[in-house]
């Protein structure tokens, strides 16, 4: 009887991650992220027009993934990162 | 084999033999079924009398049950050590019984045989003698009664199934953790509840199974081959064997599966998007050379389907190294919307010998003698074209096309392919002169609609946006034929089946191979010796990640 058998996982221990404190308002720079799906800038259009107009004060900024079937370049990360401080992802169809 | 420096062992009392005693020591390891043993047991026993306090005589039995029959059977006074673990045999590495270690007072061992040879045998009992202080006496032994040779018997530690497990537990080549079962677990229950197989049972992956898989590759098996997206986990040899096991593989089959992996990671075919993608795409894997008949592989009837070993374990495991070690699992980060059971495993060989075209490795820029796999992402399943009418090149052509023609949508002009032709349906080509290309471009031709009829409308609302004119020219643009591919190298041609019948089967691809290109790998004995882009040069094994795969653009000329 088999009683033993090896692990055919990557044996890794999930690292736990925790969520970035929630701001009480909404402030600054809003990132508008594209994953370059089919239909994600009629989204963030339409999504960039109510934030200016519910939000008033706020900036918006357009970022796009090259392609949808990668995770985004490390320079798009990096610049929603330094240059924004929410950022809004339309994601998927 | 090597002569044991230290080791220890209980006797048949149960009391623990520390080797080496004090002084001299005759070891001897036997088992007790061989002819040639009990004939040399008594040979021992009168040495172990004769010496009396002037030398040890120590003997392992391969089995502990057989300590008391040998005892019993040939009445022996000496010690008989327990070595049913087979720590000893496997260390000193004998392959036959009975195998004989004499060691001096400093405990070098000066003699050792193995077998049967009375020239040998003698010089022992008579070297053990002198050890013991008694040079020249009598052992008691009719020498001239006993036959100059008989061959020894196999050692136990070498039974097929007992090297194996001897090897898998202390080569120290395997380092996985290893998952203990409760005696109230039923493993086939607890592996699915692990989440570790794909739906379908798997052979449970033991050190002893996964030890032999190994074989099949002379590699380290801690050698990191690829990391596994999506997860980006280090994918090891002993991993991929793992899993190879798991799916049904047989050793010979290491190779191609270490290759497949390799391929699959590369930048070129890009497997994280693959397998992640909302469209339900996967690896399909045809294979090319002499390797498709070494392994066994099925090119003939139902090639593309059940009932051969080799085409569906490949590609299974290939599928649960990605589950398992790269993360990938429906509804986490495999995101398909349905998905299709060619997800299982799909991967067969081309058959060579009925095409009339150079294979797809040579293609590809392989010799023919190669042993070659291409992987390419399929996210649409077979669908069988039928057609017993056609009798030229150009007829087959257009019934191909026309089959394609409504494939993802009827209106996408931004499709891949793999065709996979019958003998009977590639031999229309053959006899009518075409060449792979000459079939692409009439595909392309017969597949091309003004682009008014690509774009989005009221009655079907897939298509390009009718804004798109605007950059190709304006109204001008609405009346250019647009192919339904973006280039006639995302039509894929290979032939495989029987000369049953004409069907042909195609599959649709993964978002116009713009994601995904065609990625093909020599097989050498432990892995990829090559990697290649089908559109591309060789590249290097391993992803560099953030390479630009290209604009996803229509092939609209303007007017």
């Amino acid at each position: 009887m088999v009683t033993q058998i090896l692990d055919p996982t990557d044996e890794r221990v999930p690292i736990k991650r925790s969520l970035t404190p929630r701001p009480e308002a909404l402030h600054g720079t809003v990132a508008l992220l594209d994953i370059s799906k089919p239909r994600g800038d009629v989204f963030l259009d339409r999504l960039e027009e109510l934030l200016h107009e519910r939000a008033p004060g706020i900036e918006t900024r357009r970022f796009m993934k090259p392609t949808v079937a990668k995770p985004a370049p490390e320079p798009i990360k990096q610049a929603i990162l330094e240059e924004c401080d929410f950022v809004i992802e339309a994601l998927a169809d | 084999m090597h002569p044991p420096t230290t080791f220890s062992l209980l006797d048949a009392d149960g009391q623990e033999k520390q080797f080496p005693p004090e002084g001299p020591v005759l070891l001897a390891l036997v088992k007790e079924d061989c002819d040639t043993c009990n004939l040399t047991l008594p040979l021992l026993e009168a040495v172990h009398r004769a010496t009396d306090d002037g030398l040890d005589v120590w003997v392992a039995v391969q089995k502990r049950d057989d300590i008391a029959v040998l005892k019993e059977r040939h009445d022996l006074t000496m010690p008989l050590l327990d070595d049913d673990a087979l720590d000893l045999s496997y260390e000193t590495d004998i392959d036959t019984v009975p195998t004989l270690f004499l060691y001096d007072q400093g405990q070098n061992c000066t003699l050792q045989t193995f077998g049967f040879d009375k020239h040998e045998w003698r010089e022992i009992a008579s070297e053990s003698m002198t050890l013991a202080g008694r040079s020249g006496g009598d052992t008691a032994i009719d020498w001239e009664s006993l036959p100059e040779q008989r061959p020894g018997c196999g050692a136990r530690n070498y039974e097929p199934g007992v090297y194996e497990r001897l090897q898998a537990l202390k080569s120290g080549d395997l380092l996985s953790r290893v998952v203990d079962l409760a005696s109230s677990d039923d493993l086939h229950e607890f592996m699915y509840d692990q989440g570790y197989t794909d739906g379908f049972p798997v052979v449970p992956p033991t050190r002893e199974r996964v030890w032999k898989m190994l074989q099949g590759a002379p590699r380290d098996p801690q050698e990191e081959v690829a990391i596994m997206p999506p997860n980006l986990a280090p994918i090891t040899v002993e991993k991929i064997a793992i899993n190879a096991v798991m799916a049904g593989a047989k050793p010979e089959y290491l190779p191609s599966i270490i290759a497949l992996v390799e391929i699959a990671c590369t930048e070129s075919f890009n497997i994280h998007g693959v397998l992640a993608t909302t469209m339900g795409a996967t690896p399909v894997g045809v294979f090319n050379g002499p390797i498709r008949d070494r392994i066994g592989m099925n090119y003939l009837h139902g090639a593309l389907g059940s009932g051969n070993r080799a085409n569906a374990a490949i590609g299974r495991a290939l599928r649960l190294c990605a589950r398992n070690v790269g993360g990938s699992v429906p509804g986490g980060t495999d995101r398909a919307t349905q998905g299709g059971p060619h997800r299982l495993t799909m991967n067969f060989a081309e058959n060579e010998d009925a095409s009339p075209w150079e294979s797809l490795a040579v293609e590809y820029g392989f010799a023919p003698t190669d042993d070659v796999a291409t992987l390419m992402a399929m996210s649409g399943g077979p669908a069988t074209v039928a057609d017993e009418r056609s009798r030229d090149g150009r007829g087959m052509a257009g019934t191909l096309a026309l089959s394609m023609s409504c494939m993802q949508d009827p209106k996408s002009p931004m499709v891949d392919t793999l065709v996979v032709l019958s003998p009977d349906h590639a031999g229309i080509f053959g006899r009518s002169g075409w060449s792979k290309d000459d079939v692409r471009e009439c595909i392309m031709e017969e597949t091309s609609i003004p682009l008014k009829y690509r774009l989005r409308s009221e009655d079907a609302g897939c298509g390009l946006p009718p804004s798109i004119i605007d950059r190709f020219g304006g109204e001008a643009a609405l009346d250019v034929p647009v192919p339904k591919f973006r280039d006639k190298s995302n039509i894929i041609l290979v032939v495989a089946g029987s000369s049953a019948a004409k069907f042909s089967t195609i599959l649709g691809g993964w978002a116009g191979g713009v994601y995904s290109t065609p990625t093909s790998a020599m097989i050498g004995p432990s892995g990829a010796l090559t990697i290649r882009g089908a559109r591309g040069a060789d590249m290097d094994k391993r992803a560099s990640g953030g390479r630009d795969l290209g604009a996803f653009e229509p092939n609209i000329r303007r007017p």
